[in-house]
């Protein structure tokens, strides 16, 4: 008797799962018709990386989307840059990435994960009449296909204390200011102050990519292709390396120690009156100015030569993407429409994570502006008029290793270990050793 | 029918049914997340694999790339220095404690709970997080320092320095072995001591010549728990100092990190755990092999 009801028991069992097997095999239909009925339980997952202000604001509009849309709940999960991809990879593997995720110029490692969107653009799902096709463009592939919406607009700029400058006996830096202007800078400020020239600099941007297209007018680091290394000169690298290295021996810039312990741009030195410039990406210009409470301003980055290309135009910071084994995709899309053009999201949003591309969205945005905003609005549209040229900005997969090595590379240069030619040229073969398949 | 039921019987009522099933949840976990992981990355070593692409087979060539990749070869110095000075220093700092927690003093049971609160707290991030502030450019060790008039130090900034820091930590961290320790001196039979005090031996003379050797098979497995642990060492390197400056710091577990989940080089990072695996095989069984030097046990007296 016992072992008939323990048959009976397993195959009931069994049943339950090859159920549960079969309503998972069929994701689209069942979302739809939840969609439809709008009385039953929708739970999207949405995930970002970011600051603590970002986690707040972003929590604050999944309440107010919830508010609006009973039926739907939306779980979100936050983490810092560095953790969220190490994340991101695991859901990867395991194919079961977030509906609604956050992603950078990094995408295309990420290409079939993500769900494109131009059919819910079409539907009018995602409603881009208030954009132009150029702030579309920012987040194509190369097919041309829309694989996320521009959450926010961003360019990168050296920001300062005026006051810092004026004491140290230096005028303030002009548009078309060079790397050897800086570096002037840098040092007279470490010899009249005593305290760094600037805080902590994005190397990998400004030694390696965009330092790639200031040598020449549309040139590039990577391939437009992104399957390989378009610079074949090691010097403008090596003389990067060298200026660093010069600069951290004169204590105008912090060793590998004190970089370390910036957690984030609220501890930045620039923030602790520790340093008198430092490397931002424009949206955190506010965090810095409040974390610092004094008056910072925002130049552009300098340039290899004073009539040189800029090397680098305003882009997207980061977009929203849907996962292509969403279950729900149709209302992950409709919560990025309300995400990106809702005004009342946005002013909760408040331009943080760069200036939008939705104009009516924009102007309510530069409205609420408060001093430091409107700071970041200038600057961007200052930099949106320099002359275009055709950089690429997005990262090919292997990137994230280039850099890491790129970064060792720097503190082999800082502790003599390595020479800056030969440190340059240990990059261009390790960045082409990784295209090799 | 019948024939069944008494079988069915037999297994349930069988001494070791309860046993399996009792131990089921573990064996569970143990194969699922333990086993089966383990075999896989086997295969996975042998191939390119990259998370989020499909593996190809490629033999041994990511093993024969470990060895001319110059990082890896560090990754494996620096381990083996962070080893060899922080386990035996470790050790010492442990059994000198224990030592004096195993006097007769009162209150000894409090001071050893004490002493045993870092290793409670010792691998978690909030201690590294803790240490990174003690010796960052403003913090308590600077200002210790200041206040003798010493200039600052960039301890974190100092490829010797920040391995010391490190080292200090795990040494900090002492309390299990402690605690091995001083059970292991309890035992030590207080004839001996009698003994030797009768025949004018001094408190040196009677540490080495009744405490250490008594203590040796405890000594032995101390060692080894210790030196496992310490190749194994990832959160500090991770939180404090992410393996800088200069790589100086780029322990063995935290470059299998970086390749598997920062740079999603999956298949390479396999290869480097099961070389790590081979390396602390070695080493234990060289450990195990100069036992029967300085070990000493009572059977073989």
């Amino acid at each position: 008797m016992k072992i008939k009801k323990l048959t009976a028991l397993f195959l009931s069992g069994l049943m339950t799962f090859s159920l549960a097997g079969c309503s998972g095999s069929k994701p689209a239909a069942s979302a739809e018709t939840v969609s439809k009925d709008s009385g039953k339980q929708i739970t999207l997952r949405m995930a970002w990386w970011g600051s603590q202000t970002r986690h707040d604001a972003t929590n604050k509009v999944i309440e107010l989307y919830e508010s609006q849309n009973p039926n739907v709940h939306i779980e979100a999960e936050f983490y810092d840059f560095d953790s969220y991809f190490t994340k991101l990879d695991t859901l990867v593997a395991a194919d079961d990435v977030w509906d609604i995720f956050q992603l950078g110029g990094n995408f295309p490692k990420y290409i079939k994960n993500i769900e494109p969107l131009d059919g819910y653009i079409k539907d009018g799902i995602i409603n881009t009449s208030d954009t132009t096709e150029n702030f579309l463009a920012t987040t194509k592939d190369n097919n041309c296909s829309q694989i996320g919406i521009s959450i926010g607009t961003n360019t990168y700029g050296i920001a300062y204390d005026p006051e810092l400058f004026q004491k140290a006996g230096l005028a303030e830096p002009e548009n078309d200011w060079t790397w050897d202007d800086w570096k002037k800078d840098c040092i007279t400020i470490k010899e009249k102050l005593g305290i760094y020239g600037s805080s902590k600099i994005d190397h990998f941007i400004a030694g390696v990519t965009m330092r790639a297209s200031q040598t020449k007018k549309d040139a590039n680091f990577f391939k437009k292709t992104n399957d390989g290394i378009e610079s074949e000169d090691p010097a403008p690298f090596a003389d990067y390396l060298k200026m660093i290295k010069e600069l951290t021996d004169d204590g105008a810039y912090p060793d590998a120690g004190a970089i370390k312990e910036i957690k984030d741009i609220e501890g930045d030195y620039l923030v602790t009156g520790d340093a008198a410039m430092t490397w931002v990406s424009s949206n955190q210009v506010s965090s810095i100015v409040h974390a610092s409470g004094r008056n910072i301003k925002i130049a552009p980055v300098p340039r290899l030569t004073k009539n040189g290309p800029y090397g680098m135009g305003v882009q997207s910071s980061q977009q929203l993407c849907i996962s292509s084994n969403s279950k729900a995709k149709e209302e992950a899309a409709k919560f990025i429409n309300f995400f990106v053009n809702d005004i009342e999201a946005n002013k909760i949003l408040n331009g943080e994570r760069g200036v939008p591309i939705m104009s009516k969205v924009r102007e309510a945005v530069v409205s609420q502006a408060d001093d430091s905003g409107k700071i970041i609005y200038d600057f961007v549209d200052k930099i949106g008029n320099f002359p275009k040229e055709d950089s690429n900005v997005i990262s090919p997969d292997p990137k994230a290793e280039i850099e890491d090595q790129y970064k060792l590379l720097i503190e082999k240069v800082q502790y003599g270990d390595v020479s800056p030619e030969d440190a340059a040229k240990q990059l261009l073969d390790f960045s082409k050793s990784k295209f090799q398949h | 029918m019948n024939e069944l039921k008494t079988n069915w019987k037999k297994i349930l009522y069988h001494n070791n049914t309860v046993g399996y099933i009792f131990s089921f949840p573990f064996l569970l976990g143990f194969f699922a997340f333990t086993l089966i992981p383990v075999l896989v990355s086997i295969y996975y070593s042998m191939t390119n694999y990259k998370l989020g692409q499909s593996p190809v087979f490629i033999g041994l060539e990511n093993y024969k790339n470990l060895f001319s990749d110059d990082r890896f070869l560090n990754s494996v110095k620096v381990t083996l220095i962070y080893v060899i000075t922080s386990v035996p220093s470790k050790l010492i700092f442990a059994l000198f404690i224990a030592y004096l927690l195993t006097q007769k003093h009162s209150g000894v049971t409090f001071y050893r709970s004490l002493y045993y609160v870092p290793s409670l707290i010792g691998g978690s991030i909030a201690v590294a997080l803790v240490w990174k502030t003690i010796f960052s450019r403003k913090g308590l060790a600077n200002t210790i320092l200041a206040s003798f008039g010493v200039p600052k130090l960039s301890w974190l900034g100092e490829p010797h320095l920040a391995m010391g820091i490190l080292v200090l930590m795990s040494v900090w961290q002492f309390g299990s072995s402690m605690i091995i320790f001083a059970a292991g001196l309890k035992e030590i039979s207080p004839t001996y001591y009698e003994a030797a005090e009768i025949d004018g031996a001094n408190k040196w003379q009677r540490f080495t010549a009744i405490t250490l050797p008594c203590l040796s098979p405890i000594i032995l497995y101390n060692l080894i728990m210790q030196t496992i642990t310490a190749f194994m060492a990832f959160t500090q390197a991770f939180v404090i100092t992410q393996g800088g400056p200069n790589d100086s710091t780029n322990f063995y577990a935290l470059y299998v990190y970086n390749h598997a989940f920062k740079w999603s080089n999956m298949g390479y990072a396999s290869a480097m755990s099961w070389v790590m695996l081979a390396l602390i095989s070695i080493i234990t069984f060289l450990l195990f092999k100069t036992s029967k030097f300085w070990v000493f046990t009572e059977a073989d007296q």
